[in-house]
């Protein structure tokens, strides 16, 4: 019963919370150009405003516009509830979660996607397209780093594969979990729509992916969006938290414990936050045709880390 | 000193992954200036190797050659590096002859072969197969980043690696050379690099370019 | 067991029955209405017989044996019954979407043409399916050929359509004979050639026999299943036959290829080599991934289609080839695990990719367009065919809560098993396959993404499209079943993996996979649950609506042509993966003399496919150029061709004596 409650607690801070991370990357930002920034809550009080907003509907649309963002928002809270973060166990879990982890949050990106076709506008067809094209590439490498950690443990779940990693010692790097960090970190960049691949802030709709795909949402649509886009953020982020160093997650029920597991996720998550700041802050957006080369990277390091969970066995 | 005993078992046990790492990354790099990193880091890991074994085994002379390692290869020939790019106002980026999906691929698969290759041997050498492999990847590697870059400046780092690899394979099999033939192969390289960069001012110099395949030009 | 035996002589009599009795009655309207009504009732019976058989455990045997001059034996085991109880109810399906698709399409003489073949085409599939007998198969087999090549031609005559069945029977015929040499590789070593005598001699076989049938078996299979490079009729034939014959030829037809092949690979030849698995896994790897890539290139609506089901056939192959490689190296549990996967797509693809073609059929039938380029903006005006496809669609790419992702998970968790064996080979092979699984599930996503998004979403774009209505309760009754049958097994996958562990035990016998197999329907609906719950959730959210212009960038308004089309929508992926497709661009601006000021720009792409280029036509250059120099020795001259008989008649008995 406590384990459960611990669960959902750990769910709610993940599903309430993500709107933090995308402040605190801002934040950071601001600070490396040496702006002011934005307070950390706006998010929450820009979900607020829309939330109360009307939403704007354009012509000739049918229900699915409407639709499509709840989709992505009901499969992407999901998806968070396949992630351990705080605890050692997760709400849903089961063996071969992560292959259902990598499709729920296709099914929500599939229905974004015809939401943007939808709208019958240009932008919103060519943010689609694109974001097809990333989705695409990105999911041979995202699968494969998975499918080699998950090798490597000999487990088939998330949670399992976490407490794995855990009763390894710290300093064993073995070269399937390098290789594979490599392939995922790069994937989380394109899966999250985080620079080099697309721009979060961009203002100029022939550069934007994901930002052109949701052009045309607006109030509540929008609202959820957002949300469900900071909430994949922050899944991801645990995701490769949990798998490479999860460190000081809670293997107990304790208060301390879970404090402990609590303290280090968030300190892991800030670190995270700010390194993605600095690459933000440092690096240009890739051209749109070498993201391909970019994902073709990540896909040969996932092979390779597959390919050495086999030669490392011997 | 439990510490320092810790660190240098774990530098022998997690060197190979990061000699690969390196050399996928050079093996992707599109810039100069990341190329040259990823040699220094390279570099480093084996400064790091030497110095392991020098603890291991006690030895005073694989602790200088360690300190030169860092010196020469991680500090030195990479400045050396950046100046003669700055110097040399070349366009920044590598000129790959292939895209660096394959060019990453091909690696990989260089260094699978490299396992195979080595497998047979390490039960006679009494070595860990990773490093042996990993110091047969640097040498295929090497090779390949030689035949797969148009810059001058890029073999000159390809032979840099080519040269880690057989350094790296000679410490794993021998545990340390002997000083004066390090001390002489360490010469060597500066005045390789020194010659090289000579060569590459010559080459701009004389085709405003460090495109090599502008070389042909040179045919009677 | 009379009730089962009745049941299935009734639906096999039926279909025979038709044009026996009631073809003197074509012209009258009344033929077009009795005929779908028995070709249901018999799919009926059908499916029945396969449910008794399966409840009571008793095969029903058909033994026409003493009437004819060969061994005719149909029998249901379990894995007949599993393909016999798909055939019925997708035929039963598409029989009531016929009705009205074919009286809205064709004229009297054509409606009876295809009502007098559905039923004979519909019962040579469960002949090859039920067959017990070499004979009997084979005779299925080229009977099923011969009616749906009469079925494609009922929808007009065209010489392009005329080469394209060419090149078909063609194909087939090659395929066959394939086939059937590998029955009667058989023969030294068994008295006859039912199943139970063939079963028996697989395990005796010498290696080099055993190989030569497997390969044969292979290659003609995989030409009815349309693997790449085998793969040249598909795209020729399923596009240019009616829809529901489509959907019948894409979903069940092309899965008694894979009948076939597990048949032959599990059951006859109980000791498969490991490479045997390697090479179906390559075979499944090239069909699925350029499979999907070709139809992601497609602007034919049903061309798309027919690529697709190349990928999803590649798909299959993929857990077959797994399946066959777990076999060799001993690990019945997850060759049986892997062979559930491959069944398992098998019945996912005959339920979504009959639905998409009837589907296909739907538009055509209220647009009288195949082309994307021209479609857009038909859900608003075909609700209830728009969601049948827009499930089909999500089921296709393999999204959860729709039955694909059953079957690409469990594909998944078999590769993944793939790590335990103990093989360094398989250790690598099968976890990388993996990779490529999840490529084309990328790539289907997109494909189907830009399907649906472009043809059914958004503003239409020609007129066509603009008129559309929504088609009689019939057809969209005919894609709902089954596209409910797709939710269903996507929301409760026991009710497909039940059945399939059956199957695949009873050609397994020691693989025990009941616990691998209880795991999703213990998470789906939940997972389920959570989805709907949450998108109860946020449909609670109040909120007002108010339609406004889209961004136009300032201008007063874009038109339905500034939308995004089909072939720019997968204009990057095709950039990405320009080797595979060769285009051929061409584009002309008018006049040509004045470049800066064009009156016209004209654009042309074309692309073909590479397979034709540079695999077929040296073969075919080839037999050209043979046949040119026999023809030399046709000089006409009658004593020549008397002398070339004498030659012939010296040199065999100079050979004879020579061999003696």
């Amino acid at each position: 019963m406590t384990t459960a409650a611990a669960n959902v607690l750990q769910y709610l801070l993940l599903v309430l919370g993500a709107p933090l991370l995308r402040a605190l990357i801002a934040r950071v930002k601001a600070v490396i150009q040496r702006r002011q920034g934005t307070n950390l809550w706006r998010p929450y009080a820009d979900l607020l405003k829309l939330f109360r907003k009307e939403d704007l509907v354009p012509p000739d649309s049918s229900p699915l516009f409407r639709f499509a963002p709840m989709m992505l928002a009901a499969s992407t809270f999901v998806a968070a509830a396949l992630v351990p973060t705080v605890n050692q166990s997760a709400l849903l879990a089961f063996a071969g979660d992560f292959i259902v982890l990598v499709y729920v949050l296709a099914l929500g990106r599939f229905f974004m996607g015809l939401g943007a076709l939808d709208g019958s506008s240009s932008f919103a067809g060519m943010g689609a397209s694109r974001e097809a094209m990333i989705s695409a590439l990105a999911e041979a490498p995202l699968l494969l780093g998975l499918i080699a950690v998950a090798i490597l443990a000999g487990q088939g779940n998330i949670v399992e594969i976490v407490r794995w990693t855990l009763s390894q010692n710290f300093f064993d790097v073995s070269a399937v979990h390098a290789v594979a960090f490599a392939a995922l970190a790069m994937v989380a960049i394109a899966e999250t729509g985080r620079m080099p691949v697309d721009n979060p802030t961009t203002h100029l709709e022939l550069t934007m992916i994901h930002e052109a795909m949701v052009l045309e949402y607006s109030g509540p649509s929008l609202a959820l969006i957002e949300w469900a886009q900071a909430v994949k953020l922050t899944v991801v982020l645990s995701l490769l938290i949990g798998l490479f160093a999860p460190w000081g997650m809670a293997a107990n029920l304790t208060l301390a414990g879970l404090a402990l597991g609590l303290g280090a996720y968030l300190l892991k998550l800030v670190v995270l936050a700010i390194v993605i700041a600095v690459l933000e802050s440092s690096i240009a957006k890739l051209r749109m045709y070498m993201v391909p080369e970019f994902l073709g990277i990540a896909t040969a390091l996932g092979a390779l880390a597959v390919v050495f969970t086999a030669l490392l066995r011997r | 000193m439990v510490l320092v005993d810790l660190a240098a078992s774990k530098a022998m046990g997690s060197a190979a992954v990061l000699l690969f790492l390196t050399v996928l990354m050079l093996a992707a790099a599109k810039r100069m200036s990341t190329s040259i990193v990823a040699f220094a880091l390279q570099s480093a890991v084996l400064a790091a190797q030497v110095l392991a074994v020098a603890h291991i085994h006690r030895s005073t002379e694989s602790y200088v050659i360690g300190g030169l390692v860092i010196l020469i290869k991680v500090l030195g020939i990479p400045y050396a590096l950046f100046r003669l790019v700055d110097k040399l106002q070349a366009p920044r980026d590598v000129k790959l002859s292939l895209s660096p999906v394959y060019s990453v691929f091909i690696t990989a698969g260089l260094i699978f072969l490299s396992f195979t290759a080595v497998h047979t041997y390490v039960q006679e050498l009494r070595v860990s197969e990773d490093v042996l492999a990993a110091a047969v990847a640097l040498i295929l590697s090497g090779a390949f980043l030689m035949v797969s870059h148009g810059k001058a400046l890029m073999q000159i780092i390809a032979l840099l690696v080519l040269e880690n690899g057989i350094f790296l394979a000679a410490l794993i099999t021998t545990f340390g050379m002997p000083m004066i033939i390090e001390i002489g192969v360490f010469f060597d390289l500066i005045m390789g690099v020194l010659l090289m960069g000579v060569f590459a001012f010559r080459i701009r110099d004389t085709f405003e370019h460090l495109d090599v395949s502008k070389l042909r030009r040179l045919r009677g | 067991m009379q009730l089962t035996r009745l049941f299935f002589d009734l639906h096999l009599a039926i279909p025979v029955a038709i044009p026996l009795i009631l073809l003197p009655g074509w012209r009258s309207s009344r033929y077009r209405r009795v005929v779908p009504v028995l070709l249901f009732v018999s799919m009926f019976l059908g499916a029945a017989t396969t449910l008794l058989s399966w409840r009571t455990g008793q095969l029903p045997i058909v033994d026409l044996s003493h009437l004819l001059p060969f061994p005719f034996v149909l029998t249901l085991d379990r894995l007949s019954s599993l393909f016999v109880f798909l055939i019925c109810a997708v035929t039963a399906a598409t029989t009531v979407f016929s009705v009205a698709y074919i009286e809205r399409h064709y004229g009297t003489g054509q409606q009876a043409w295809i009502w007098t073949f559905l039923p004979l085409f519909v019962l040579s599939m469960v002949l090859v399916v039920t067959a017990a007998s070499a004979f009997a198969f084979l005779f299925g087999w080229e009977l099923m050929t011969v009616f749906s090549a009469a079925l494609v031609a009922a929808d007009g005559d065209s010489p392009e359509r005329r080469h394209n069945l060419l090149i078909y029977l063609l194909m087939m015929h090659a395929g066959a004979a394939a086939v059937a040499a590998s029955f009667f590789l058989f023969l030294p070593y068994t008295h006859g050639l039912t199943f139970t005598q063939i079963r028996a001699a697989g395990g005796t076989l010498p290696g080099r026999t055993a190989i030569a049938i497997y390969l044969l078996a292979f290659l003609g299979f995989s030409t009815k299943a349309g693997v790449i490079p085998l793969h040249l009729w598909l795209p020729r034939t399923h596009p240019i036959a009616p829809s529901p014959v489509s959907a019948l030829m894409s979903g069940v037809m092309l899965k008694t290829a894979v009948y076939g092949l597990v048949r032959f690979g599990f059951d006859f030849l109980p000791h498969p080599a490991a490479w045997w698995g390697y090479l179906v896994l390559l075979a499944g790897v090239v069909s699925s991934v350029l499979g999907i890539l070709y139809a992601l290139a497609e602007r034919d609506l049903k061309r798309l289609l027919a690529y697709s089901s190349v990928e999803n056939i590649g798909i299959i192959y993929l857990g077959l080839g797994a399946a066959l490689i777990f076999q060799a190296y001993q690990a019945p549990m997850w060759a049986s695990l892997a062979l559930v996967a491959a069944l398992a797509h098998t019945v996912n693809h005959a339920l979504f990719k009959s639905v998409l073609f009837m589907g296909a059929g739907s538009v055509s039938t209220t647009t009288h367009t195949l082309n994307l380029d021209e479609l857009g903006g038909l859900f608003a005006r075909m609700p209830y065919t728009g969601a049948t496809l827009l499930v089909a669609c999500c089921s296709i790419a393999g999204l959860p809560l729709f039955n694909g992702f059953v079957s690409e998970w469990l594909t998944f968790r078999s590769f993944l098993a793939g790590a335990t064996l103990p093989s360094p080979v398989a250790q690598i092979i099968l976890p990388l396959a993996a990779g490529v699984l999840a490529l084309v599930g990328g790539l289907a996503a997109a494909c189907f993404m830009g399907l649906f998004g472009t043809a059914f979403l958004g503003r239409p774009r020609g007129v066509a499209a603009k008129s559309a209505g929504e088609v009689p309760f019939g057809m969209c009754l005919g894609t709902g079943v089954l596209a409910l049958a797709c939710v269903a097994v996507g929301v409760y996958p026991a009710l497909l993996l039940g059945p399939l562990s059956l199957v695949a035990a009873s050609l397994i016998p020691s693989g025990n996979v009941a616990q691998e197999l209880s795991l999703l329907p213990r998470v789906l609906p939940i997972l389920t649950t959570c989805v709907v719950g949450i998108l109860l959730l946020a449909m609670a959210i109040p909120r007002a609506t108010r339609v406004t212009a889209i961004w136009a960038c300032g201008l007063p308004t874009l038109s339905p042509r500034m939308q995004y089309t089909p072939t720019v929508f997968s204009k990057p992926l095709r950039s990405v993966f320009a080797a595979v497709y060769r285009p051929n661009r061409k584009i002309e601006v008018l006049p040509a003399d004045q470049p800066y000021f064009p009156v016209a720009v004209s654009y042309r792409s074309e692309r073909t496919t590479s397979f034709e280029q540079s695999l077929y036509r040296p073969a075919v250059d080839a037999i050209v150029a043979a046949a040119n120099q026999v023809r030399r020795l046709h000089t006409g001259n009658v004593q020549m061709y008397l002398l070339y008989i004498f030659l012939t008649l010296v040199s065999l008995l100079a050979l004879v004596k020579v061999l003696r």
